[in-house]
């Protein structure tokens, strides 16, 4: 008697919480790791299945963990005001493209890579770091940093610093530089030039 | 969205480490620990309107080595690295990469001790004799194995970590990125290895090395860059800091102004142009200084020039004789030569 009460106590408290547990966000930890393995997962099928198919494939998984119509605006800092609604639009879809495409190319097949989490630390305004490592058998560890903020209710991940050197600080530079010197037209065609380049080889 | 490898046989990001601390040789330089001069490591801080920051004052003169040492490369260093890397098994050449980087670790050593690190020091002592020994003179990396893992120090990172600033980010010619704090960290690193001692072969060897343990690094920036230079000098810079700080990444620094914020761009601007005009005024005596590197400056572009006529005519020597190559191939076999195709 007292086991079935208790049973049917835990199962009342499951009810109970349970739409709370379905209401819990998804930590910045979890995006990290649900990005990293499926990363993996395309790694371990890249041959099979080629640049397009990982291409398909981490078109959703890219764009489910990282904001980047964030990244695509803030990397070109305050010029962005200065480009037209068509303009800004353009270059959302290249830097969308030129990010996917890069992951499909870098990331081609399997050796035995593995990530694992180190730790996690708050940063400045309201972001969060998650410290990852990925070890590739016969290499040298690299340290994988990502840095989050929330996007509405959702982590994303905004940057990534790899053994001290942040993408995103390399492109802004690179974007500004490009900008200054030749203009919107050149940046967009230098950025297809790159995605082409991925794609074919 | 980071091009975070070519994962198959190595990671470019490793490479990037490796192409930096030799870029090319002479090594050493250091970026800082100092947050005086954090805000300098990228033009993205400094928000400067053409991407140069205030790290990069020489940047014509920098970009137009950066071009020199470029062409030196696609028609001296790479072809000889490609051949050492298509001839040499691969036994061969983790052997001669184990053997310098044997030798590195002495100054490794010397910099563990400079820098007060002197856990690390005796472990990489011990890495030193393990090697040396096991490790038949370096040929084997025996240590790695049992958890001696390698460190990487040198002079430039042992400046940083005293307090000497970073000063300008420089493209010296042949030796590639450093800085003025690199300069007489380079010099330093050269006097604490052996290798600077045994005549001209065997340094011979372990540039070529060097080069081709570098050839994954270059061909990334080559992938994944739509401004080389500034490319390199980001990943250079970034990565020094990196070592500097043996990898601590501090959560309070805002490595990415992701929420730029437009007016505080904008008075930012307009204050560093009024500090720019009242320091013209003051000034005025330091323009001799300035022009004479100015003068230096259009010196090398001219130097830079002459080099990229010559490279013009390399160019179509090259074509003409793969022409004639494929002529006589084809005489031969109906099949086109594969090395040209």
């Amino acid at each position: 008697m007292l086991n079935k009460m208790l049973f049917s106590f835990v199962l009342l408290l499951c009810f109970t919480f349970s739409p709370l547990t379905f209401a819990d966000e998804i930590s910045a930890r979890q995006v990290v790791e649900d990005f990293q393995n499926e990363l993996l997962a395309i790694m371990k099928e890249g041959k099979a299945l080629g640049f397009k198919g990982r291409y398909d494939k981490l078109d959703v998984a890219v764009k489910k963990s990282h904001d980047l119509p964030k990244i695509a605006r803030s990397v070109v800092g305050k010029q962005w005001e200065e480009l037209s609604a068509e303009q800004q639009a353009k270059l959302e879809q290249v830097f969308s493209q030129l990010s996917v495409s890069a992951y499909a190319h870098n990331f081609k097949d399997y050796s035995g890579e593995i990530f694992t989490f180190i730790s996690e630390e708050e940063a400045s305004r309201g972001g969060q770091v998650i410290h990852t490592n990925l070890h590739i058998p016969g290499e040298r560890d690299v340290k994988f940093d990502y840095w989050m903020k929330k996007k509405a209710d959702d982590w994303r991940i905004n940057n990534i610093i790899a053994d001290g050197v942040s993408d995103f600080a390399l492109k802004r530079s690179e974007y500004a530089s490009v900008l200054s010197k030749e203009g919107f037209d050149a940046l967009i065609a230098k950025i297809t030039e790159k995605i082409d380049k991925y794609a074919a080889q | 969205m980071f091009h975070a490898g070519r994962l198959k046989c190595s990671n470019p990001v490793i490479h990037c480490t490796l192409l930096i601390s030799f870029t090319l040789l002479a090594g050493g330089c250091a970026s800082t620990s100092q947050p005086a001069d954090q805000n300098n490591s990228t033009a993205a801080k400094t928000g400067n309107k053409d991407g140069s920051s205030n790290v990069d004052p020489y940047e014509s003169f920098n970009r137009s080595m950066f071009r020199f040492n470029d062409h030196l490369d696609d028609y001296i260093a790479k072809p000889i690295s490609d051949a050492y890397l298509w001839v040499t098994p691969g036994f061969l050449k983790s052997g001669v990469t184990n053997f310098f980087s044997n030798l590195k670790d002495i100054n490794v050593v010397l910099n563990d001790h400079m820098q007060g690190k002197f856990g690390q020091g005796i472990e990489d002592t011990g890495r030193f004799l393990t090697n040396s020994t096991v490790g038949v003179l370096g040929l084997f990396d025996v240590a790695s194995e049992l958890g001696l893992n390698k460190h990487e120090e040198d002079f430039g990172q042992t400046l940083a970590v005293w307090g000497v600033p970073q000063g300008a980010y420089l493209v010296l010619p042949i030796l590639g990125p450093t800085t003025a704090r690199g300069v007489p960290g380079g010099v330093f690193d050269v006097a604490a290895n052996p290798t600077s001692y045994v005549g001209m072969p065997v340094n011979l060897v372990s540039m070529l090395n060097t080069r081709a343990n570098a050839e994954g690094a270059l061909k990334f920036i080559d992938e994944a860059s739509i401004d080389p230079y500034v490319f390199t000098r980001e990943a250079f810079l970034q990565n020094q800091k990196h070592l500097i700080n043996d990898g601590k990444v501090d959560a309070n620094v805002e490595v990415q102004p992701l929420e730029y914020d437009i007016d505080s761009e904008v008075d930012e601007m307009a204050a560093t142009r009024k500090a720019q005009s009242a320091a013209g005024e003051k000034n005025s005596s330091a323009n001799n200084t300035d022009r004479s590197l100015d003068n230096a400056v259009i010196a090398l572009n001219n130097a830079s020039q002459s080099m990229e006529e010559a490279v013009t005519k390399l160019d179509k020597l090259n074509k003409k004789h793969s022409r004639r190559h494929f002529k006589v191939k084809n005489r031969g076999n109906a099949t086109a030569p594969k090395a040209y195709q």
